[in-house]
């Protein structure tokens, strides 16, 4: 009994700061868990809202879609309706990721409702060599693949970036930050495309 | 004990006040926490919120063990300062996350790693343990804010030298060719080198 | 065969790729204060080695299996540090009395462990980076330790050479060991991109 006396006194103070301190941050993460929830989702839509111009909204089209990626990883995404303010379907958006020359690379990648043409991509993740591979994130990179065909794209080290075909023309300098930009877009269009239409959600010709 | 007896006047609220600022600067003078000073300074927007972050945790933490001074049993008190100042921090983050969201992303993980900031706990340890309620606070402000104005030198040389901006906006001229090399790790060690050694030339002079 | 080959390659890169010192920064204060000896920094980064290997192991453990379960991931810096403390105090018992020499040898270094941001920092990425099987956690913890004690040991080498050189005055001591460290990272950064 002496000694549970003896352990009370020594650590009274402990268990009655810990009792209080978990209160106080219980009470500061329900005042703001809706907030940051909110924030989260925010930061997603507002990038997919910027490549797909008509989006007014966006709903779930499918909730953890499997893309096989290299070396047998899978990668889990959900995949992203975008609908007018008709609250007709106007394309998809979903985010990807593989890796690029320092580090991972994490993509929003949006296409038109038929998954032939991409509306673009925007980098959400990167660590790539400043001044080189970080220009993945420039304009004259990413303006190339949009209206872009949803098909096999080929990295070129050089052509003419203005024209929109099957050719995406390299940053010189970032070869492999680019190639890896291209095998991300390429490998996950693929099975995206095959999942939706598995579930019969791409419009065809209409 | 030794403050009753000291007397508490405002020459010693200044005193402590401007030690933190250069005299006993936590990073130049007495070389702590480094982990940060080093991470979050490619810009001065991060380096000022981190500064801000780390000035409420020790403003928070300070006046906390120093109400609790005389409960503090000797062989647990490190672990309740590493409980206070970890729920404090975990305060932090969370009011980062859900107003400052980019900013929370920059950071990243180095908001948690103010858990484990020497200057926390030393100052816990060296200062609000044995002192008064306003000594503590004044310490603490003191102390965050000398190491708020470190980071905000550091991230403003390396920001100015790796973009060509100062906090968004332009400053050098269109002509200037930027030093990439400045936003990565090399660039922040020996910026901060270079800095200490400035700083180590300008009090020898005054010593 | 596959598992092997992601666990070999995420060792590799967090020794030598993503090395905490050189890229993530963590574990600087230690850096610094290592002295020119090329043994006492060794027995630091074994010390550090092995307590960042059980911490990383056990909150991941702590994170996956108790705290994602309850909703309670709010708590997890303040039981993330509470889990390491405890670990260094349990390492420090457990030497204390089964390898009594080892633990002289040690000293000062197995207390301030606990304030070393490379562990902390560990477990922090390893949920930033959403690890999701227990071998990689224990086998990305390892080759964390391993990568602080090659940094470590490179740095005590060059700074037993610097005693010997002429450095100016203003730059003795801390400030010199930065611009070294940048140097050192300067070089590392050729391991980058050698894993895709």
């Amino acid at each position: 009994m002496s000694k549970i006396k003896h352990f009370f006194q020594q650590s009274w103070l402990l268990i009655v700061a810990s009792f209080c301190f978990g209160l106080l941050i219980a009470v500061t993460n329900a005042a703001w868990s809706e907030r940051i929830e909110q924030n989260e989702r925010e930061k997603l839509f507002s990038l997919m809202r910027g490549l797909v111009g008509d989006a007014n909204d966006f709903e779930i089209a499918l909730e953890e879609a499997q893309i096989p990626a290299k070396k047998g990883r899978v990668i889990k995404t959900d995949i992203y309706r975008a609908i007018d303010k008709g609250g007709k379907g106007v394309g998809f958006a979903y985010v990807s990721i593989g890796s690029g020359f320092a580090d991972k690379i994490k993509l929003v990648i949006a296409v038109d409702s038929k998954c032939e043409k991409f509306f673009g991509f925007k980098v959400l993740a990167s660590n790539e060599t400043p001044g080189f591979g970080s220009k993945i994130k420039e304009d004259y990179f990413s303006s190339q693949f949009k209206d872009a065909p949803a098909g096999k794209l080929e990295l070129v080290k050089t052509g003419d970036d203005e024209k929109i075909d099957s050719e995406i023309v390299a940053i010189s300098g970032a070869t492999v930050s680019s190639e890896a930009v291209v095998e991300i877009i390429n490998n996950s269009i693929i099975h995206i495309r095959s999942k939706l239409q598995e579930k019969g959600l791409v419009t065809n010709g209409r | 004990m030794a403050d009753k007896s000291r007397g508490l006047s405002p020459a010693v609220y200044k005193e402590t006040f401007l030690a933190g600022l250069w005299r006993k600067n936590p990073v130049f003078r007495l070389l702590l926490g480094m982990c940060p000073t080093l991470a979050v300074t490619a810009a001065v927007k991060p380096a000022l919120t981190m500064g801000l972050c780390v000035i409420f945790v020790l403003l928070c933490s300070n006046i906390i063990v120093s109400l609790m001074r005389n409960l503090l049993k000797p062989h647990l008190r490190i672990l309740m300062f590493t409980l206070t100042i970890a729920t404090f921090v975990t305060i932090a983050d969370l009011f980062l996350k859900a107003f400052v969201p980019d900013m929370s992303e920059t950071l990243g993980p180095y908001v948690p790693l103010i858990i484990v900031n020497c200057i926390i706990i030393c100052r816990a340890e060296a200062c609000a343990s044995k002192n008064g309620l306003v000594v503590s606070f004044i310490d603490a402000v003191g102390m965050g804010l000398g190491f708020t104005m470190t980071l905000c030198v550091l991230a403003g040389v390396r920001e100015l030298l790796a973009t060509g901006k100062i906090f968004e906006q332009a400053v050098m001229p269109a002509a200037f060719v930027p030093w990439a090399a400045m936003s990565m790790p090399v660039g922040a060690f020996i910026t901060l080198g270079l800095l200490l050694g400035l700083v180590n030339i300008v009090t020898r002079k005054q010593t | 065969m596959d598992t092997l080959n992601i666990l070999l390659l995420g060792f590799i890169s967090i020794v030598l790729i993503n090395n905490l010192v050189f890229t993530k920064f963590l574990g600087i204060c230690p850096y610094l204060g290592v002295s020119g000896r090329i043994d006492m920094a060794f027995g630091m980064g074994l010390a550090v080695t092995f307590v960042v290997t059980l911490s990383g192991t056990l909150t991941w453990i702590i994170d996956h299996w108790i705290l994602m379960n309850i909703g309670l991931e709010v708590t997890r810096y303040v039981c993330f540090i509470l889990v390491i403390a405890g670990a260094v105090q349990l390492v420090e018992m457990y030497l204390r009395k089964f390898f009594p020499s080892l633990y002289e040898s040690f000293g000062i270094f197995l207390p301030l462990i606990t304030t070393n941001c490379a562990i902390l920092g560990l477990c922090l990425f390893i949920n930033l980076w959403e690890i999701d099987n227990l071998l990689e956690a224990v086998v990305l913890s390892f080759g964390a330790g391993i990568g602080f004690t090659m940094a470590i040991c490179i740095m005590a080498g060059i700074r037993e050479n610097l005693n010997l050189a002429d450095v100016p005055q203003c730059l003795k001591g801390a400030p010199i060991t930065l611009i070294t460290a940048g140097l050192l990272t300067l070089a590392f950064m050729g391991f980058a991109g050698m894993i895709r």
